[in-house]
């Protein structure tokens, strides 16, 4: 029992002293959090996005009391300052100074949106004020009363984004307008409320979706590459007959390295789940019997996925090499990272015989982050099927160079 | 010349016996157009929407007006809001909107994380709308939008492909020295090859020649699958395109010479290189719009060379717009940082092994 012990141990030491490991290991599931939580953690969130746009008014004449076009002007002014405790503004505004010549300053901008330097670029025409003054007082029957001219820049998300948040800022403004002259009474204005069907309605976020994928992202690669490198690597440099030299056996051998491997899994399970918790807010709780029942499933799961490598490949660079061809298709279309839909039928039959496709949903439904999209009973048994044909297959096939 | 012509034949022989590289020149390609095209086909896509609508009768046709002025946006009528919420969770519909009467309700699938916001901004034009249609203003404001430059009706999908094409240029030119190279110094192969009369540039101008024959035709295969499978139409500009892939090429094989010279194994350099590749691509804007991206990883991704190689080859292939100034200096910086570090990698050919 000890020397097995010895071995799990030598297990975990070697592959936290390997650079390499450490960084497949630890580093790049620490990463893909932190960075696919930066980025999609805040999405669409103000002070999060900023655009450089430019904004140019025409209208020269005011006929009534409100100068309509100073006031659109002013209000993109307004979303140009920085917002609170330093936040990024939403614009960064362009405006001709007072002598420029406007139309020079329109053809610069114009090519500046062309080149992806600006997202957007606002031209208030000439005769706005006046469309404007008659619109605000009923008087356009069912014409729109004023136009702007909105330019954007062709295929770039940035500029289609730009012209959303446009649209809301003149939306709001042109409420405010006819509030203020009495014909919008905002007092019957409609409630509205947003609800996202198929998460419990607890306020979850992206990380709490992102997490359990980022746990079971690190047990996949731990196992998938640890096992037959740890395995086939010995063999291919004869460590492995030195080890049967010794009162070691393959039976003990094996329990070894698969507890070093459960090992490695505890304390990727420690640091990806504090960091998520304690960094980015993260509010699932695993400590839970089905929880806890998926991930020690799924760490098996992979762990004889890499026991199925290294009985398949000849040598521990095939080894790596099958890993590298698996790890990111399946990681990708098992649903670790984003919602899986609309793949080719190709990739469904892929992603209906992933593993991890089952592991992924049965542990956020466990946890409550979405709506399983399999009954509980398929997601645990299509996991304990391939445990059940990789374990056939590694006693068949794994050759632990005892005979040599 | 007859060496190198030989060792052209070695090399080209070399690769096509290494099923790995195969599978990651050739194949991982394709398959990342094809996962990542139906990931993130949502981006940029809301304003053609499918709705999923459940209204009371009375108030139906003001909300179906409203809707119609936004977009392109397709309307189904459900019977109630349980089977609006199937459909939803079942992907049939995009977004959807009960009307009660006295609320506007939205509905979102919790799971289409990347497209939410944007359905929620459509959604907010809705609704301002449909309160002044509904109090009967007349909306005293119209937009007037003009798209100028970029590929007509550009998506995402347009500009994920030839960023994929990046970053298969970029894997191909790092992994050529930081692999490929390193490899053979870490089998002692080199020190083979230097007692021969062969010159180091000759290796070094053979692997040039197979790894871009590999690139262009690797590349030109992405392109072809991608355009077909998702029936885009690039417009590529073929002189700029063969310019930039072998500059890039270079210049990346260039970035693979500092890896190998960081490292104090040579196989180390292969390990460090995937480490690299595999950073630089989630924060170059070739998956995610960096747009989208917060200030600081904005930043991040402006030091990361991945991402004006994508930029560059969106530009050849005719999805972006870019001033042509900027085009030829990232062409140029790629191909200067390739041909100046060359005699370096010639002397790493030949250098006592490091081990």
């Amino acid at each position: 029992m000890n020397g097995t012990l010895h071995l799990a141990g030598g297990h975990i030491l070697v592959a936290l002293r390997e650079k390499v490991t450490l960084f497949w290991l630890l580093i790049f599931p620490l990463f893909i959090l932190t960075v696919l939580t930066l980025i999609f953690g805040n999405l669409g969130e103000s002070g999060e996005m900023s655009f450089r746009i430019a904004v140019v008014n025409l209208e020269t004449t005011s006929p009534g009391p409100v100068d309509f076009a100073a006031a659109i002007a002013r209000s993109f002014v307004a979303l140009s300052m920085a917002g609170s405790e330093g936040a990024a503004p939403l614009f960064v505004l362009h405006q001709p100074a007072a002598n420029d010549d406007r139309s020079a300053f329109i053809d610069g901008e114009t090519e500046a949106l062309r080149l992806g330097d600006r997202a957007a670029l606002v031209v208030i025409p000439e005769g706005f004020n006046e469309a404007m003054q008659s619109a605000v007082q009923g008087e356009a029957g069912e014409s729109y009363g004023a136009t702007l001219d909105l330019f954007l820049s062709g295929g770039r998300t940035a500029s289609d984004m730009a012209a959303s948040i446009i649209a809301q800022v003149l939306a709001g403004l042109e409420r405010e307008l006819l509030e203020t002259v009495g014909r919008f009474q905002a007092a019957e204005a409609v409630a509205t409320e947003s609800v996202f069907v198929g998460a419990d309605e607890d306020g979850r976020t992206y990380v709490d979706y992102l997490l359990p994928g980022v746990l079971l992202m690190g047990f996949f690669t731990s196992g998938l590459f640890g096992i037959p490198g740890t395995i086939l690597f010995n063999r291919d440099h004869r460590v492995l007959r030195r080890y049967w030299v010794t009162p070691l056996t393959v039976p003990r051998y094996f329990v070894g390295v698969t507890l070093g491997q459960l090992g490695l899994c505890v304390i990727q399970f420690g640091l990806i789940y504090v960091l998520g918790r304690l960094a980015f807010g993260a509010t699932i709780g695993i400590f839970r019997p089905l929880p806890l029942l998926f991930l020690v499933l799924a760490a098996v799961t992979f762990i004889a996925l890499g026991f199925l490598i290294a009985a398949v490949a000849k040598t521990g660079n095939a080894g790596m090499a099958i890993a590298n061809v698996l790890n990111v298709p399946l990681m990708f279309l098992g649903g670790l990272f984003f919602p899986v839909a609309g793949l080719p039928l190709i990739l469904e039959v892929v992603a209906l015989v992933n593993p991890i496709t089952y592991l992924a949903d049965g542990l956020r439904a466990s946890l409550d982050v979405q709506a399983a999209a399999y009954p509980l009973a398929v997601a645990l048994a299509v996991p304990a099927g391939w445990i059940l044909v990789c374990g056939l297959v590694t006693a068949r096939r794994l050759n632990w160079d005892v005979a040599r | 010349m007859k060496a190198f012509r030989a060792l052209v034949r070695a090399e080209l022989a070399t690769f096509s016996r290494d099923k790995t590289t195969l599978v990651f020149t050739f194949l991982f390609p394709l398959l990342f157009i094809l996962i990542f095209g139906a990931l993130m086909s949502g981006f940029g896509e809301a304003k053609e929407a499918h709705i999923g609508v459940v209204s009371v009768d009375e108030e139906r046709d003001v909300l179906d007006r409203v809707v119609a002025e936004i977009g392109s946006l397709s309307i189904s009528r459900f019977e109630d809001e349980a089977r609006l919420r199937e459909a939803l969770l079942e992907d049939d519909e995009d977004f959807g909107i009960v009307w009660t009467g006295t609320t506007l309700r939205f509905l979102y699938n919790a799971g289409r994380l990347q497209e939410n916001s944007a359905f929620e901004e459509v959604a907010r034009g809705i609704a301002s709308r449909f309160n002044l249609v509904r109090q009967g203003i007349t909306p005293i404001l119209a937009i007037d939008v003009t798209e100028i430059g970029g590929g007509d009706d550009a998506t995402w999908l347009d500009l994920l492909l030839p960023g994929i094409l990046a970053f298969s240029v970029f894997s191909a030119g790092l992994f050529a020295v930081s692999g490929h190279l390193t490899g053979m110094k870490q089998r002692r192969l080199l020190d083979r090859l230097i007692v021969t009369p062969m010159r180091p540039i000759a290796l070094l101008a053979a692997i040039v020649v197979v790894r871009l024959a590999v690139v262009y035709a690797s590349t030109l295969i992405t392109l072809g699958a991608g355009m077909l499978a998702f029936g885009l139409n690039l417009t590529v500009d073929w002189l700029r395109y063969g310019v930039f892939v072998a500059a890039a090429t270079l210049g990346t094989m260039g970035l693979g010479t500092m890896i190998a010279l960081l490292v104090r194994q040579p196989s180390s350099a292969g390990n460090l290189a995937s480490a690299v590749s595999m950073t630089m691509m989630f924060l170059s804007g070739i998956y995610f719009p960096l747009e989208i991206m917060p200030a600081f990883l904005r930043a991040v991704a402006a030091a990361v060379p991945l991402t004006y190689m994508a930029e560059a080859m969106r530009y050849v292939t005719g999805v972006l717009d870019m001033a042509e100034l900027r085009f030829w200096a990232i062409t140029a910086a790629l191909f200067l940082l390739g041909v100046a570090l060359l005699p370096v990698l010639a002397r790493y050919v030949v250098a006592a092994d490091r081990r």
